[in-house]
C-alpha cells in the first residue's frame, strides 16, 4: 500500500543528514545505517564520504535537516566535529542535533558532549538505540 | 514539525534557511505554507526550469553535476531539486543524489535540495511544484529538477519544466521500445549517456528515427539525440546549447509556448484539486477506518462498498 494513499494519517517524517568529513573512506557503516534508518521510516539525505565542513554545514541548511549524523573511522574526529558544529552555528542551524558514530574513544565522550554533540554511538551501539535517538531528537518540535 | 514558518520576504531576500523550512512545511502540507507559496507563485516565474529524467542508473545526477558546472561558469545561479523514491513499505528513503554533486556543496551560487517522492508515482513528489515556486522566488537563474529513476509512464515533469531532457543509455531496449508511448514522446532533448558503451550508435539511430516520425514537442522544434558521457563531461556542452536553442524556439513560437504553459497550468491545477479530494476522503475515513479495513479483509464487505461508505448519502 502506498504510504501517501493510506487511509490512516501518517506521522511526521524525520529528515536525517548522514555523511563523512575529510579523507575518511570507510563508508560501509554509514551506508548500512542509511538503509536501517530508511527501514525505520526516516528520510536519509545521504552525502557519502569526502565532504568538506562548509559544504556539509550548508547542506544542513538547504535540506532543512532535523538531525545530522557524522561517521568517523579516523582519529581526527575531535577537530572535525568542533569545526562542523561551529560552521552550523555560523549558518544559524546550531539548534539541529548532531550525533556521531564510528571509532569513538570513550575518553573523548566528555569533550564531544561539551562542544555540543547530542549523541555518541561508538562500537557496540545497537541499531535500535540509534533509531530511537533519531526519531526522538529528530522528531522533536524546533 | 517545523513550527515557525518563515516570511515570504525572507525567502525572496534569498534566506536559505527560510527557504529550506518553507519547503519542509509545504511537503508536510501545513496550511500556513500554502498561503506563503501562493504569494510567492504570483511574484515568480523568472527562472528557467529544466527537467532531467531517465531510467535508474542512466547518470542523471552525474549529468546534473556537469550541467551545474557549466552554468556556474557562465555566472548563473543554479538550484537543483533532486527527487528520489520513498519506500512503499515504511515511507523512509535514502536520498543519495547529492553524493554526485558534492563539488558544488560549498558554492553560494548553488542550492541543492533533496526530496522524497512520498508515494507520488509520476516521477516527482507532490510538493515539487511548491519547492520550485519557493526556489524561483529566491531569484535563481536556473532550476534543474531531477526526477526519480523513471520507467515509461512517469511524466509529471512535463507539468513543471520548461524543457525536458531525457537521459537514456545503450541498454534502453531496441527499436520497438523507442516507439512505445510515454516518456520518450515528451522529451525535448534526448541524450544517450554512457556513450562509451557498445550499442550507443544503434540506440542513437533508433531514437533519431523515432523522433523524426513523431509530432514535435513544440512547433518548429526537432528533438536532438545527443551522445554524452557525463562522467568525463563529454557532450554536456551540446546539451546546454540544445537547451538554449529550445528557449529560442520558445520565443519564436509564442503561441506554441503559450499552449504548453496552459497545459502545464491545467496539470498543476488538476493535481492540486486531486490532493484536496484525497485529504477530504482521508478526513471522512478517520472515524471508523479500522472497522472498515477489517470488514474488507474479512470480506464482510468489498472495497467498492467501503469506498462508497466514505461518502455520506445524498
Amino acid at each position: 500500500m502506498m504510504v501517501e494513499e493510506h487511509l490512516l494519517e501518517t506521522s511526521r517524517t524525520v529528515r536525517c543528514l548522514l555523511g563523512m568529513l575529510g579523507t575518511d573512506v570507510h563508508s560501509k557503516g554509514i551506508r548500512t545505517l542509511a538503509q536501517i534508518l530508511r527501514d525505520a521510516g526516516i528520510e536519509v539525505i545521504y552525502l557519502g564520504e569526502h565532504n568538506s565542513v562548509p559544504g556539509m554545514a550548508q547542506a544542513v541548511v538547504d535540506e532543512d535537516a532535523d538531525i545530522v549524523g557524522l561517521s568517523f573511522s579516523s582519529a581526527a574526529y575531535l577537530d572535525y566535529t568542533r569545526q562542523f558544529i561551529e560552521a552550523m552555528r555560523e549558518r544559524g542551524v546550531g539548534d539541529v542535533p548532531v550525533m556521531i558514530g564510528g571509532l569513538i574513544h570513550p575518553d573523548d565522550h566528555a569533550p564531544l558532549t561539551d562542544m555540543g554533540v547530542a549523541g555518541i554511538f561508538g562500537p557496540g551501539s545497537t541499531t535500535s538505540a540509534i533509531i530511537d535517538f533519531v526519531l526522538t531528537r529528530g522528531g522533536a518540535p524546533r | 514539525m517545523s513550527l515557525s514558518l518563515p516570511t515570504a520576504d525572507a525567502v525572496i531576500g534569498g534566506d536559505r534557511r527560510a527557504a529550506g523550512r518553507l519547503i519542509t512545511a509545504a511537503e508536510a502540507g501545513l496550511p500556513g505554507a500554502e498561503a506563503l507559496v501562493r504569494d510567492l507563485y504570483r511574484a515568480g516565474g523568472k527562472g528557467r526550469i529544466i527537467g532531467i529524467t531517465g531510467p535508474p542508473g542512466a547518470g542523471k545526477s552525474t549529468m546534473v553535476d556537469r550541467l551545474v558546472e557549466i552554468l556556474r561558469g557562465q555566472g548563473q545561479r543554479v538550484a537543483v531539486l533532486a527527487v528520489d523514491p520513498s519506500s512503499p513499505l515504511t515511507g523512509g528513503a535514502v536520498l543519495g543524489d547529492r553524493v554526485r554533486m558534492s563539488g558544488h556543496a560549498a558554492d553560494g551560487g548553488v542550492l541543492i535540495r533533496s526530496m522524497a517522492a512520498r508515494g507520488a508515482l509520476g516521477g516527482l513528489a507532490h510538493a515539487t511544484g511548491d519547492a520550485i515556486t519557493v526556489i524561483d522566488a529566491m531569484g535563481f537563474d536556473v532550476i534543474i529538477v531531477e526526477t526519480v529513476g523513471v520507467g515509461q509512464s512517469e511524466v509529471d515533469i512535463l507539468a513543471h519544466a520548461d524543457v525536458v531532457v531525457l537521459l537514456q543509455t545503450a541498454h534502453g531496449g531496441d527499436g520497438i521500445q523507442a516507439v512505445k508511448a510515454g516518456i520518450l514522446e515528451v522529451a525535448d532533448i534526448i541524450a544517450v549517456n554512457k556513450a562509451e558503451t557498445p550499442g550507443t550508435d544503434r540506440m542513437i539511430r533508433a531514437l533519431t528515427q523515432m523522433v523524426a516520425h513523431r509530432t514535435p514537442t513544440l512547433e518548429g522544434w526537432e528533438t536532438p539525440v545527443l551522445a554524452t558521457e557525463a562522467t568525463v563531461g563529454r557532450g554536456v556542452d551540446a546539451i546546454i546549447d540544445a537547451i538554449d536553442a529550445f528557449y529560442a524556439c520558445h520565443s519564436d513560437h509564442p503561441q506554441e509556448a503559450r499552449r504548453r504553459q496552459r497545459a502545464q497550468a491545467s496539470a498543476r491545477i488538476l493535481a492540486l484539486a486531486q490532493a484536496v479530494l484525497r485529504r477530504r476522503i482521508r478526513a471522512l475515513a478517520q472515524p471508523d477506518v479500522d472497522g472498515l479495513l477489517d470488514d474488507v479483509v474479512a470480506r464482510r464487505t468489498d472495497p467498492y462498498q467501503a469506498a462508497a461508505m466514505l461518502f455520506p448519502p445524498d
